[in-house]
C-alpha cells in the first residue's frame, strides 16, 4: 500500500448561505487515515484542539451494537476539512440549484503526524472509534464535511453540534415497552419495568389488564390525565424487581421475567391498597400523599416485606387485608399529622419525595405492621 | 480449627464477559451475583462473620449495604440472604474497628442483640471497644487510663449482653469479647467473661500484634481457660502459627487477608499450596487514573494505550493455549508498563509467574473455568475471583494441618 495517494469519494455539495457542506459516504474503517481526533491540549498557554478523550464504555456499547445483526448507523459524522481537500464538480445541472453532484478529493499521506491530517472530526468521535475497533471488514457511514476557516470556526461548530437536548425521560419510558432489537445498557435494563408499568396503566389494548388498580392513573405523554407520576411507579417496580418480591419471577441468567406473574402480584397487592384507602387513592399527589412518590415507594417496601418469596397464586391465602387495615390508624395521607414516634411528627403534606422521607415513611409503615 | 470469612459484600458476577470486559446490562447486584461458597465446588470457609458496621454503617462511612439490601437481610435472615449451604455457620459482630476513634461505642447492647436476632445468627459477639496499643508490662494502675477504661467498658457491656441473651430466651450463642493490652490483662478479661457464663470468647484488638506477642497472650490465657471454653481470634490468619494457636485453645479465627492480598498486596497476589505469585498487571485504560490523566493531558496517545492493552491480553491468552512464546508476552507487558508509566517494573516477577503456570496446576473451579484470566490483575471481577481462589488454598492448607483442636461443648 502506497503511503501517499488520493481518496476520491462521490459527494453532494449543498449551499447554505455563504458556506458549502459536502455529504458523502465513507468506509468508517478508513476515517482515521485522513482524520485527526483533536484533544484538548495546552501548548504555550493556548488551547489546542477541542475534543474529549474517547469514553471507552460508550465506545464499547456502540461497538457491540455494530457487531450485532442488522446494525444501522444513520446519523452522519461531521468533519472539518482544511483547504487541501478539494471538490470537483462532475455534473453541473441538477434539479435544484443549491445541490451539486461531484467528488471530494482527499489527499492521504500516511507519514503525516496526527496533527497535520487534512480533516478534523467535529462530531462522531465515539462512533468512528467504535467502527475502528469493531470486528468488521468494512462499515460505510454517512459523513458531512465543511471547509473551515481555522480552528475557532471548528470549535464553534463542535459546540453547536454537541449541544443537543437528550430525549425527555417520559417519552423514552413510553417507547421502551414496544421497542425491539438492540438497546443501550441503561435502557435494556428498564425495558421490563416499563412494560409492566404500561400494562398496569392499561395503555395496551388488551382486556387482560382491565382489573389493574393503576388503570389510567399513571401520567405519561399519552395518558396526560393520569396523576401518579410514572417515575414513582417505575421506581417501586424496579426496587421490587431487584430487591423485593418481584425478584422471584426473574431469571438471573438472562434477566428475563415472568410478566404475567409479576402483574398478578402487583394487581393483588395494590388492589388491596386501593380498597383500604379508597379516598386517598383517588386524589392527586397535591391532595394525597398516597398517590405521591413518597407513598407509592413506601408501600412498595411494605409489599416486599409482606410478600417476598410468596408466589402470586398464593397471595390470597395471606390475608393481606389485615396488616393493611392496621395501617389505617397510623396514616395521614390526606389530612392531619404523621406521628413517627420519638416525638417526630410532620403535617400530612410535609413529606417530600426524597430518599430520607421515603425511608422515614417506609420504616414507620413497617413498624406498624410488624 | 474453624475459619470464618468476614463479609464485605464480596461477590462475583457469573454473567461477566471477560473478552469485552463488561457486565450484562440486566445484572442485579448481589442477587444475581455469587459468593465464594457458591462459585467454588465446596465452601472455602466454615462460617461467615458479618459486622453490624458493614451492614448498617457506623461512624466511619455508610457501610457496604444499600438500604434495600439491608432491609432484605433483615427480612430473609442471614442464611437466606447469603444463600448459605448447610454446614456454613454464621457469626455476628459489631465491627469495633469502625468506631475505634470514638470515646464510647456508638451502639447499644440492645441494638446489637436485635441485629443478631433479626438476622438469625448462630452466634454473636458482645459489644466491645478496641484498645489500640500493647504494653506487656503495664498494670491496670500504671497503664494509660483510657486503655484501662476501654477494657472495663468491654467487660461491662459483655455482662449486659449475656444478661439480655438469657432474659430474652434468645437462641443466639453469646460470644464474649475480650480486650487487653498485655498477656495479664487479656487473661483477666477471659477469666471474668468465663465467670459471667461465657463458653465462647473472641479475642479482639490483636491484629497489630506481632505473632510472638499473640503467643505470649495465649499462653497466659491458657492458664485461666476452662477446658470447655472456645477461643476465637478476631482478624488474624498467620497460617504458620496455626498449630501453635490450636494447641493454646484457639478453636476458630477470621481474616480477610488471603482474599485481600489478591488485589492489595504488591507481590503476593496468587497463592498456591507451596508459594505465592505476583499477578500480571494489565490495568484497564478506563480504570487507571494516572493513565487517564496522561491521556487527557495529551501526554499519552489513547489509541496506543488501547492497542497495547489489547495486545497484552491477546498474547496472555495465546500463551495460555501454547500459541505465543513467553518473551513476546513479556515484551507486550513491558510496553504497557512504559505507557502506564508504572513506577516500578514487575517483569521478572511476571516471568516467574508465567513460567510456573500455577493456575494450570490448581483444581479449584475458578482456575478450571478461567485459566490465565485468574492471574491477570485487572478489574474487580478478576481480582475477586483470584481472592476466592486464595481462600480455597488457605482453607485446604488449614485442613491439612493435623490440628489437635480442643473440643468444647456448645452452650444452649
Amino acid at each position: 500500500m502506497a503511503d501517499k495517494y488520493t481518496l476520491c469519494l462521490p459527494a453532494l455539495r449543498i449551499r447554505q448561505g455563504k458556506h458549502y457542506i459536502y455529504c458523502f459516504g465513507v468506509d468508517g474503517k478508513r476515517i482515521h487515515d485522513f482524520t485527526t481526533v483533536s484533544r484538548v491540549r495546552r501548548e504555550d498557554d493556548h488551547l489546542q484542539g477541542y475534543q474529549r478523550p474517547e469514553v471507552l464504555s460508550h465506545i464499547n456499547a456502540i461497538r457491540r451494537y455494530l457487531e450485532s445483526d442488522g446494525a444501522m448507523l444513520p446519523n452522519a459524522v461531521v468533519l472539518a476539512f482544511d483547504e487541501r481537500v478539494k471538490f470537483k464538480v462532475s455534473k453541473t445541472a441538477t434539479l435544484v440549484d443549491y445541490t451539486t453532484v461531484g467528488e471530494l478529493i482527499i489527499p492521504i499521506d500516511e507519514a503525516l503526524p496526527e496533527n497535520d491530517k487534512p480533516a478534523w472530526l467535529v462530531d462522531g468521535q465515539q462512533r468512528s472509534a467504535a467502527i475502528r475497533d469493531a470486528e468488521l471488514a468494512e462499515f460505510p457511514i454517512a459523513a458531512v464535511g465543511f471547509i473551515a476557516d481555522g480552528q475557532d470556526h471548528q470549535r464553534s461548530q463542535f459546540i453547536l453540534v454537541n449541544n443537543t437536548k437528550p430525549l425527555p425521560k417520559g417519552l423514552i419510558h413510553e417507547l421502551l415497552p414496544d421497542t425491539a432489537g438492540h438497546l443501550p445498557a441503561r435502557y435494556a435494563r428498564r425495558q421490563l419495568p416499563t412494560r409492566i408499568m404500561a400494562r398496569l396503566n392499561n395503555e395496551v389494548t388488551t382486556q387482560s389488564d382491565i382489573d389493574s388498580p393503576f388503570r389510567g392513573l399513571i401520567s405519561t405523554p399519552t395518558v396526560p390525565d393520569g396523576y401518579i407520576k410514572d417515575n414513582s411507579v417505575l421506581k417501586m417496580i424496579e426496587n421490587s424487581l431487584y430487591e423485593g418480591a418481584l425478584y422471584q419471577y426473574r431469571d438471573p441468567r438472562d434477566g428475563s421475567g415472568d410478566e404475567e406473574a409479576m402483574l398478578l402480584h402487583l394487581k393483588i397487592f395494590w388492589g388491596l391498597v386501593k380498597a383500604t384507602f379508597p379516598e386517598a387513592w383517588s386524589l392527586p399527589p397535591r391532595k394525597s400523599r398516597l398517590s405521591h412518590g413518597v407513598g407509592i415507594q413506601a408501600l412498595g417496601y411494605v409489599m416486599d416485606h409482606l410478600t417476598d418469596g410468596i408466589p402470586a397464586r398464593e397471595l390470597p391465602t395471606l390475608d393481606l387485608g389485615k396488616p393493611l387495615a392496621r395501617l389505617k390508624s397510623v396514616c395521614a395521607w390526606t389530612s392531619g399529622v404523621w406521628e413517627f414516634g420519638n416525638g417526630e411528627s410532620r403535617r400530612w403534606n410535609g413529606l417530600q419525595n426524597t430518599p430520607s422521607d421515603v425511608r422515614l415513611l417506609s420504616n414507620h409503615l413497617l413498624r406498624s405492621i410488624r | 480449627m474453624k475459619f470464618y470469612f468476614p463479609d464485605s459484600q464480596d461477590l462475583v458476577s457469573p454473567t461477566y464477559d471477560f473478552l469485552h470486559d463488561e457486565y450484562s446490562p440486566l445484572r442485579v447486584r448481589q442477587r444475581d451475583d455469587l459468593y465464594a461458597h457458591e462459585v467454588l465446588s465446596r465452601p472455602p470457609y466454615d462460617g461467615i462473620l458479618v459486622s453490624k458496621a458493614i451492614v448498617d454503617g457506623s461512624v466511619r462511612g455508610a457501610g457496604k449495604y444499600t438500604a434495600p439490601q439491608r432491609a432484605r437481610l433483615h427480612r430473609l435472615g442471614v442464611r437466606k440472604f447469603f444463600r448459605l449451604p448447610r454446614g456454613v455457620e454464621t457469626l455476628g459482630d459489631n465491627g469495633a474497628f469502625n468506631y475505634v476513634e470514638e470515646r464510647i461505642p456508638p451502639v447499644t447492647v440492645r441494638e446489637t442483640l436485635d441485629f443478631y436476632q433479626e438476622c438469625g445468627f448462630d452466634a454473636g459477639v458482645s459489644v466491645d471497644h478496641v484498645i489500640f496499643g500493647y504494653d506487656p508490662d503495664a498494670t491496670p494502675e500504671t497503664v494509660d487510663t483510657e486503655w484501662a477504661e476501654r477494657r472495663l467498658l468491654t467487660l461491662r457491656l459483655a455482662a449486659e449482653f449475656i444478661e439480655a441473651v438469657d432474659a430474652g430466651n434468645s437462641t443466639i450463642q453469646p460470644v464474649g469479647a475480650a480486650q487487653g493490652w498485655s498477656p495479664d490483662s487479656y487473661a483477666d478479661s477471659v477469666r471474668q467473661l468465663q465467670s459471667m457464663g461465657y463458653r465462647r470468647i473472641a479475642l479482639g484488638g490483636m491484629v497489630p500484634l506481632k505473632t510472638p506477642d499473640i503467643i505470649r497472650c495465649l499462653e497466659k490465657i491458657a492458664e485461666v481457660r476452662r477446658p470447655e471454653t472456645q477461643l476465637h481470634l478476631l482478624g488474624i490468619t498467620r497460617i504458620e502459627s496455626m498449630e501453635e494457636f490450636a494447641r493454646l485453645g484457639i478453636a476458630s479465627f477470621d481474616s480477610t487477608s488471603a482474599f485481600r492480598q489478591s488485589f492489595m498486596d504488591d507481590r503476593r497476589n496468587y497463592h498456591s499450596p507451596e508459594t505465592d505469585y505476583v499477578a500480571v498487571r494489565v490495568p484497564q485504560v478506563e480504570g487507571n487514573s494516572t493513565l487517564k490523566r496522561n491521556i487527557l493531558g495529551g501526554v499519552v496517545s489513547q489509541r496506543d494505550a488501547i492497542r497495547t492493552e489489547r495486545e497484552c491480553l491477546r498474547r496472555l491468552r495465546r500463551y495460555d493455549s501454547g500459541d505465543c512464546p513467553l518473551e513476546s508476552v513479556l515484551d507486550a507487558l513491558s510496553q504497557y508498563e512504559a505507557i502506564t508509566k508504572s513506577e516500578k517494573t514487575y517483569l521478572d516477577a511476571y516471568r516467574r509467574t508465567l513460567e510456573a503456570t500455577p493456575w494450570k496446576a490448581c483444581s479449584c473451579a475458578l482456575c478450571r473455568e478461567h485459566g490465565i484470566e485468574i492471574i491477570i490483575f485487572r478489574g474487580t471481577e478478576r481480582n475477586k475471583r483470584r481472592g476466592f481462589h486464595n481462600l480455597s488454598v488457605l482453607f485446604k492448607k488449614m485442613k491439612k494441618l493435623t490440628l489437635c483442636s480442643t473440643n468444647g461443648s456448645r452452650r444452649g
